[in-house]
C-alpha cells in the first residue's frame, strides 16, 4: 500500500508515494499554471503505470490555487461577491486597520478591494458588545437586498455584522433568506468563520472565504472525477496551513485553511523526522530555486501564529501588515526570504553587491544552464566554489556550463566592482548566507531560544550546500539532511494528522464565577470541532484546549494549554501557567495585574497511523572505497582557499559512515556540502548528521 | 582596506541588529500604544554619535532620533560607564514630545567606548493635565506632563528605583509605564550585545571601516538623487489655524536651495512661536525634512548620518518649527509635522511634480474622551483617525488611510465597545470629501458614536476644519474637516478643530476628517473613472457634474454632453 503526497510548486508538481517499508517513488511532471489539477492527474497517470491503483491507501494534496485565486491569476475568476452588513459599517472592510504598507512610498496602494462598494449592502440591526439585540433585524432591508443581489448577478455573498462573534442570530437569520431566495449562491457568515472578536479581520477572513469557496470546491471536484477516470478512490485529503490534513467537503466549505497548504507540508516533514529521531526542538530550513523558509519546532510542537495576509507582501522575513487580506486561522508561522538557488547578484549604482530579490527562476534559470540566463545566481557562485558537480545535475539530466557561470560573474560583477572571480563567488554566497540567517534567526532569537538547543532540518534543493555556512552563523551546533532533500517538503503530506481548530471569543476577565461559563464553551466547541472529522476515521483522536489569554489593557495574547475539565483548581494552576508563559516570553510578569481570558480555542487531532521509514544497510565507521566517486577543488569562506574534497556518492553510503569535513556528498537532486570542522554520520534511515566540532 | 563583500554583511548585520531592538521592545512592552501602534524606534551609533543604523518604524522619529541621542550624551561626556542607560523625554533635549520617551546606552568593546544604542518609545501617559498627556488647551510645557533631563536611569546595569519611583509617581496607570520602561531597557540590552558580537566577528578596525562605507554610500546615493534636480530656489507657504484663546493662525514658510549635491532647507518667515501646545520640537520640524527627503528620492537609501548630510538646514529658533523651553509642544508631533510635510511638498512639486502628492488629510485628528461611568469607574480613551491621501501623478489618493508622519492601527469597534461606555453608529469613508482632479485626493473618515455613561469629556487636537488641503496642478482641494455633537433634544453643536467639550448620556459624536487634494485638472479626468465613483457612492451624480463636468444619464454617460461641457 502507497500513501501518496502531491505537492503543486511554482515549476514542477510533484507526487511522492510512500510505501509500507519506507520505499519512495517519485513523479515530477510540469506544473499547469492555468488549470493545475492537468498536473496533477498527469503525475498520477503516470504513476498508476507502475502499481494498482488498489494500492494506493490515501491521497493528501497541497495547493497554492487559494492563494494564486486571490493574486489574481487568470482563469481563477474570482466570483462577482456582495456583502450585507450592519447598518454605516460598509467601508470597514475598506479602512481596514487605517494603515499604509509603506512608510516612505509616497505611491502606495491599498490591496485592491474584494468587494466593491457599490456591492456592500447594509442592513438595519444591531447587536451590543454582550450579544444583547439594540435593534432588531430589519427583514424589509433584506428582502430588498436579495432583490439587488439577483438584478446584479451576484454569486457569493458574506454576511458580516458587528459583534456577531457574541451573537450570531441576524447573521443566521440573513443567511436563511439569502438561500432560501437564492439557492444557489455560495452564502457565508462571518460567525462560521470564526468567533473571534476584531471585525476588519473577521469580516476580511470572512470575503476571502465565500470567494474561494466556488474556485477551491470546483478545482478539488474536477481533481476527483480526474482520478475516478483511473479508477483511483483512495481517501482524499488536503493539506491546511495548521500542517494538519482536512477533507474535501470541509475545505470546500473553509478554503482559506489551506492558504499556506505547501509551505506547511515542509515543517511537517521536520516535525514527523524529530520525533523519530527524538529531537525537541529544531529548526525547519527549506532553500529551493526563489526562496528560503524557516520554521520552528518547540518541545516537539510546530510554532504556529493565528493570522495571515494573503497576498500579502514580505519584507526582511516579515510580513508587512496592511499589504494583504488579514486571514484568522491556524498557520505554521514561517520566515521567508528572497535567496534561493535562482536569486540573482547585482551590482547597484553606487557599487554594492547585492543579492536578490529578484530571481532568474526555472527558466532561464541560472546563466550555468545554458538556457540564455545571462544574470549571476547563487547557484553560478556555488558551482565557481566547486560546491556543484561541474559537468551535469540532476544525474546528468542537466548539464551544466561553467564558463556561461564565470562570463555572468566576471561581466556582471567583477567587472564592476575589481573583485575577483572567486572574491565575487565568494561574496554572492555569503551575502546571501547572511540573509537566511535572519530568516532563521526570527524563528528562534527573536522568540527568545537559544539556537545552540536547537538541531537543523536542511531540505529543499540547495539547503544540503548552505546548512553548514548558516549553522555556524547562528552558532548552531547539528544539522541533519534527510534521504530525499528535493522530495522531502512533499513527504510532509503523507506523514500528517487530520487537525481541526474551533475558537470563540470570550473576553472575560479570570474569576472563579466564569469557569462554568468557559466550561461550557469548550463543551460547545469540542462537539464543533469533532463534527469536522471525517465519519470513516477510526483512529485516535486528541482534544487540546486553550485559552488565548493576557493581562487587562493589552492588546496581544498569549496562547495557554488547559486541561479538561476547567476547575477552580485548574484555574489557579491557568493564572500561574499564564505569568510563566509571559515571564519565558517576554522577560517580564505582571503577577498584580489582572488577567483577561480573550478566546478559547479547541484543536481537534485525529492521529493517522505513520508510515515506517527504509532502514538503509549497516556498515562501519569507515566508508567502502566505492562510495567515493572522485575528488574537486571546493572553496572555504573561511580558510579562504580552495581545499581538496572527496566526493562521494550518497546512494552508497552505509549507516554508521563517518566522513570528516570538508567533502561533497552528491546524489540525484541535491549536494551536500560538509564543511571543514564539520563531521558527518550515516544514521540508520540514512540521514546525514553533521556535528560541528567546535 | 575592507572589501566590499564584507561592508554589505556589515551593513545587514546593523541595520537587522536595530530591527531586532526594536521587535524586543514590541514584544515585551505591556501597552498597545507600542504592540499595536508601534509608536516607536531603535538606532546605533558611533561613538562620534553619528546614525549608523535605524529601523523603520514611525517617521516622527526619524532623524529625531540622532538629534536627541547628540543632545542627550553632550550632558554626560565622558562620563557614561559600561551598563549605564541614559533616560531623558525633555522635549528641548529629545527633540520630540513629552510621551516620546528616550533611552540611550553606551558601547564598550574591549574597554573603550565604540558607540550608542538608543530607542524611543511613545508612553500612552507621561502625567500632567489630562490622561494620555495630549492637552489641547494648555500654554506651558509644564502642564503637558512630567518633564525628565537626562538622567542615568540604569548604573552599571541596575535600574536606580529611586529615579523609577519618581516617575512612577508622577504617571497614570504607572504598572504599565514598568512594563514598558522595563522593555526599553532590555532592547538597548540586547542592542549593545548585538553590536559587541559584531565586532567581535569582524575585528573592530573592519567594523570603524565599514561604517565609514555604509554611511558614505548613503551620502553618495542622496547626492546623486539631488543632483537629478532642476536646480534654483523654490518656496512654499501653508497655514495652521484655531491657535490659542483667540483661534488664531500660524504660519509656516520654506525656501528650499537645490545646488549640485545638497540642498538647504531655510524656513525664515514662519510664525513664532505660539501660546498652545502645537509648536513642534526641533527635532520634529527635521524629521518632517528627512521623511519629505527619503519620499521623493529613494526609499531605499539606508537611514544613517550620511543621508543627513547633504541637507542643510536653517530653522530660526523661536519659531513654531523650533521653539525655546517652555513652550508647550505636545501637538507639534501629531498636527503640525504633518503641516510641515504639507509645505515641503507643495515646494518640491515645483521641483520634481512626477514625484509629490497633493497636500493629505493633514491632521492626526486626536480624539480623546473619558470620564466616570455608572459604577463610579473612571475610564478614558484615545485614538488618531484617518483621513484622504492627496492624488498623485497617475494614480489616485488613497480613501481613508492614515498619512505621512503617521501610521498607527484603529482599535477595533468590537473592542471599544466592550471595554467603554459607547455605542458605534458610523464608521466609514467620508462620500465626497475627495478632491477632484485628474487624479481625484482620497476621501476622509466619517466616525461617529453615542454615549452611554451620564457624562464624559471630549477632546479633540485636529486641523483643516478651515483651511482645506490644496490640490496640485489644477486639481481642487480636499473638503475640510468637521466635527459635531448632537443633543438629545436634537441640538446641533460644531467644534471647532482643538477643543474641550463635556458630553451627557445619548449624545452622538461625529467626527468627519478632511480628505486629500487632486491632482491635475479634473476636467480630464477620465468619465469612465467618474461614473464608476458614483457607482460606488464616492462622489454625487452633482459631483460628476459640477466639479468634473460629467453628464450622467439614466447611469450613463452622455459623451456628447461631457464632451461639451468640458470643452
Amino acid at each position: 500500500m502507497f500513501r501518496v503526497g502531491v505537492d503543486i510548486g511554482g515549476t514542477f508538481t510533484d507526487l511522492v508515494a510512500l510505501g509500507e517499508s519506507g520505499e519512495i517513488i517519485n513523479i515530477k511532471v510540469p506544473t499547469t499554471p492555468k488549470n493545475p489539477s492537468i498536473g496533477v492527474l498527469d503525475s498520477f497517470h503516470r504513476f498508476t503505470k507502475g502499481i494498482d491503483v488498489k494500492d494506493i491507501e490515501l491521497i493528501v494534496h497541497a495547493t497554492t490555487i487559494a492563494t494564486n485565486a486571490i493574486l489574481g491569476q487568470v482563469e481563477l475568476n474570482l466570483p462577482k461577491t456582495a456583502l450585507i452588513t450592519t447598518y454605516g459599517f460598509k467601508d470597514i472592510v475598506e479602512i481596514g486597520r487605517q494603515r499604509r504598507a509603506e512608510l516612505y512610498n509616497l505611491f502606495f496602494q491599498k490591496p485592491k478591494q474584494l468587494i466593491q462598494r457599490k456591492f456592500r449592502f447594509e442592513v438595519r440591526e444591531r447587536i451590543d458588545a454582550f450579544g444583547n439585540i439594540i435593534e432588531p433585524l430589519n427583514i424589509n432591508d433584506v428582502y430588498s437586498i436579495i432583490d439587488k443581489i439577483k438584478s446584479e448577478g451576484i454569486e457569493a455573498v458574506a454576511i458580516c455584522f458587528l459583534n456577531s462573534y457574541v451573537n450570531p442570530i441576524h447573521e443566521l437569520r440573513v443567511k436563511e433568506e439569502v438561500i432560501k431566495n437564492l439557492p444557489n449562491l455560495y452564502v457565508c457568515c462571518s460567525s462560521e468563520v470564526t468567533k473571534e472578536y476584531r471585525e476588519y479581520e473577521r469580516f476580511s477572513t470572512t470575503i476571502v472565504n465565500v470567494m474561494l469557496m466556488p474556485i477551491v470546491s470546483k478545482y478539488l471536484k474536477n481533481l476527483i472525477d480526474g482520478l475516478r477516470e483511473f479508477k483511483i478512490s483512495a481517501p482524499f485529503f488536503i493539506m491546511q496551513s495548521s500542517g494538519g490534513m482536512a477533507s474535501i467537503d470541509y475545505v470546500s466549505k473553509k478554503p482559506t485553511t489551506i492558504i499556506e497548504s505547501g509551505p506547511a507540508s515542509g515543517v511537517v516533514a521536520s516535525a514527523f523526522y524529530s520525533n523519530i529521531l527524538g529531537l525537541r526542538d529544531v529548526i525547519s530550513f527549506d532553500m529551493g530555486g526563489t526562496t528560503a523558509k524557516a520554521g520552528s519546532i518547540r518541545k516537539g510542537i510546530i510554532e504556529s501564529t493565528s493570522e495571515y495576509e494573503v497576498a500579502g507582501r514580505v519584507h526582511k522575513g516579515r510580513i508587512v501588515k496592511g499589504s494583504g487580506y488579514p486571514i484568522r486561522g491556524s498557520f505554521i508561522d514561517l520566515a521567508e526570504c528572497s535567496a534561493g538557488g535562482g536569486t540573482m547578484a547585482w551590482v547597484d549604482e553606487i557599487g554594492a553587491l547585492r543579492v536578490g530579490p529578484l530571481s532568474a527562476g526555472a527558466y532561464p534559470g541560472p546563466a550555468c544552464y545554458g538556457l540564455g540566463g545571462l544574470e549571476p545566481t547563487v547557484t553560478d557562485a556555488n558551482l565557481i566554489l566547486g560546491r556543484l558537480n561541474p559537468k551535469f545535475l540532476l544525474g546528468g539530466e542537466l548539464q551544466i556550463r561553467m564558463d556561461l557561470a564565470k562570463r555572468a560573474i566576471e561581466e556582471r560583477i567583477c567587472n564592476k566592482t575589481g573583485l575577483s572571480l572567486i572574491e565575487a563567488a565568494a561574496g554572492i554566497i555569503k551575502i546571501a548566507n547572511s540573509e537566511m540567517a535572519k530568516i532563521i534567526r526570527i524563528v528562534s532569537v527573536e522568540r527568545g531560544y537559544d539556537p545552540r538547543d536547537f538541531t537543523m532540518i536542511a531540505f529543499g534543493g540547495a539547503g544540503p550546500m548552505h546548512a553548514c555556512a548558516l549553522a555556524e552563523e547562528i552558532n548552531l551546533h547539528s544539522v541533519i539532511i534527510p534521504p530525499n532533500p528535493g522530495l522531502f517538503s512533499a513527504l510532509g503530506l503523507v506523514v500528517s494528522d487530520f487537525k481541526y481548530e474551533v475558537i470563540k471569543s470570550i473576553m472575560k476577565n479570570v474569576s472563579f464565577e466564569i469557569v462554568n461559563e468557559v466550561e461550557r464553551v469548550f463543551n460547545d466547541l469540542e462537539i464543533e470541532g469533532l463534527n469536522m472529522m471525517p465519519k470513516f476515521f477510526k483512529g485516535d483522536i486528541i482534544v487540546q484546549r486553550y485559552l488565548d489569554m493576557r493581562y487587562v489593557g493589552q492588546s496581544y495574547e498569549l496562547i495557554i494549554p488547559i486541561a479538561k475539565p476547567l476547575t477552580n483548581e485548574s484555574l489557579m494552576k491557568l493564572i500561574d501557567d499564564f505569568h510563566n508563559k509571559h515571564e519565558e516570553t517576554y522577560g517580564y510578569s505582571a503577577r498584580e495585574g489582572d488577567v483577561e481570558i480573550v478566546n478559547a480555542r479547541v484543536v481537534i487531532i485525529g492521529i493517522v497511523k505513520k508510515p515506517r521509514l527504509k532502514v538503509i544497510e549497516k556498515g562501519e565507521a569507515q566508508y567502502s572505497i566505492d562510495s567515493v566517486i572522485g575528488e574537486r577543488e571546493v572553496f572555504f569562506e573561511e580558510s579562504n582557499q580552495y581545499i581538496n574534497c572527496k566526493v562521494f556518492n550518497r546512494e552508497k553510503l552505509k549507516s554508521g559512515n563517518i566522513i570528516d569535513g570538508p567533502a561533497i556528498i552528491e546524489q540525484y537532486d541535491s549536494t551536500i556540502v560538509v564543511y571543514p570542522n564539520w563531521l558527518a554520520e550515516i544514521d540508520n534511515y540514512g540521514n546525514v548528521i553533521m556535528r560541528w566540532k567546535k | 582596506m575592507i572589501d566590499i563583500v564584507t561592508v554589505e554583511v556589515i551593513k545587514g548585520a546593523l541595520i537587522y541588529a536595530a530591527e531586532e531592538m526594536g521587535i524586543s521592545l514590541r514584544n515585551s512592552s505591556y501597552s498597545p500604544n507600542i504592540k499595536e501602534r508601534m509608536d516607536h524606534s531603535c538606532a546605533i551609533f558611533d561613538f562620534n554619535a553619528r546614525l549608523i543604523a535605524q529601523a523603520e518604524h514611525i517617521p516622527a522619529h526619524l532623524g529625531s532620533l540622532p538629534y536627541g541621542v547628540k543632545k542627550g550624551i553632550e550632558v554626560y561626556e565622558g562620563e557614561l560607564e559600561d551598563g549605564d542607560i541614559l533616560l531623558y523625554n525633555d522635549p528641548y533635549v529629545s527633540g520630540t514630545h513629552l510621551p516620546d520617551i528616550t533611552l540611550v546606552a553606551p558601547i564598550y568593546f574591549n574597554n573603550k567606548l565604540i558607540g550608542y544604542v538608543a530607542n524611543k518609545a511613545h508612553h500612552s501617559d507621561v502625567g500632567g493635565k489630562v490622561p494620555g498627556s495630549m492637552p489641547s488647551d494648555v500654554n506651558e510645557l509644564f502642564q503637558e506632563g512630567i518633564i525628565i533631563p537626562p538622567i542615568k536611569f540604569v548604573k552599571k546595569g541596575v535600574v536606580d528605583k529611586e529615579i523609577l519611583n519618581l516617575i512612577l509617581s508622577n504617571v497614570r496607570e504607572p504598572y504599565i509605564r514598568i512594563g514598558d520602561l522595563r522593555a526599553q531597557v532590555a532592547a538597548n540590552m540586547l542592542g549593545v550585545r548585538r553590536v559587541k558580537e559584531i565586532c567581535s566577528k569582524y575585528g573592530i578596525e573592519k567594523f570603524f571601516e565599514a561604517i565609514d562605507k555604509i554611511i558614505e554610500y548613503s551620502e553618495r546615493k542622496l547626492r546623486i538623487e539631488i543632483n537629478k534636480m532642476p536646480k534654483g530656489v523654490f518656496e512654499a507657504e501653508d497655514f495652521m489655524e484655531d491657535i490659542g484663546s483667540k483661534d488664531e493662525i500660524a504660519k509656516i514658510k520654506v525656501k528650499i536651495t537645490v545646488k549640485e549635491d545638497e540642498i538647504i532647507f531655510d524656513y525664515t518667515g514662519t510664525s513664532k512661536q505660539v501660546d498652545g501646545p502645537i509648536n513642534a520640537a526641533y527635532g520634529v520640524a527635521v524629521a518632517g525634512i528627512y521623511y519629505t527627503m527619503l519620499c521623493i528620492t529613494n526609499p531605499e537609501i539606508p537611514m544613517n548620518d550620511g543621508f543627513f548630510k547633504p541637507i542643510l538646514i536653517n530653522i530660526p529658533e523661536g519659531t513654531i518649527l523650533n521653539p525655546k523651553k517652555p513652550a508647550p509642544v505636545s501637538g507639534g508631533n501629531t498636527e503640525t509635522s504633518q503641516r510641515n510635510v504639507d509645505v515641503l511638498l507643495k515646494a518640491f512639486a515645483q521641483i520634481v511634480p512626477n514625484k509629490v502628492c497633493a497636500a493629505c488629510t493633514g491632521s492626526m485628528n486626536n480624539v480623546a474622551f473619558g470620564g466616570v461611568d455608572e459604577n463610579g469607574r473612571t475610564w478614558a480613551f484615545y485614538e488618531t483617525i484617518a483621513g484622504g491621501y492627496g492624488g498623485r501623478f497617475g494614480i489616485d489618493g488613497v480613501d481613508a488611510i492614515h498619512t505621512h508622519m503617521t501610521n498607527t492601527m484603529n482599535t477595533p469597534i468590537e473592542a471599544i465597545e466592550r471595554n467603554y461606555p459607547i455605542l458605534f453608529l458610523k464608521y466609514g469613508v467620508r462620500d465626497g470629501s475627495c478632491g477632484a482632479g485628474k487624479y481625484r485626493g482620497g476621501c476622509g473618515v466619517e466616525r461617529s458614536w453615542k454615549l452611554l455613561a451620564p457624562t464624559a469629556t471630549v477632546s479633540i487636537v485636529s486641523e483643516r476644519h478651515k483651511i482645506p488641503p490644496w490640490g496640485l496642478f489644477g486639481g481642487e482641494s480636499g473638503k475640510t474637516g468637521e466635527a459635531f455633537i448632537i443633543k438629545t433634544n436634537g441640538e446641533i453643536i460644531k467644534l471647532k478643530s482643538k477643543q474641550t467639550i463635556r458630553m451627557d448620556y445619548g449624545d452622538v459624536f461625529i467626527i468627519k476628517t478632511a480628505g486629500g487634494g487632486g491632482y491635475g485638472k479634473p476636467f480630464d479626468r477620465e468619465p469612465e473613472l467618474v461614473i464608476k465613483d458614483v457607482e460606488n457612492g464616492y462622489i454625487t451624480l452633482n459631483q460628476a457634474l459640477e466639479e468634473y463636468g460629467v453628464v450622467i444619464k439614466n447611469g450613463k454617460i452622455d459623451y456628447e454632453e461631457t464632451r461639451r461641457l468640458r470643452g
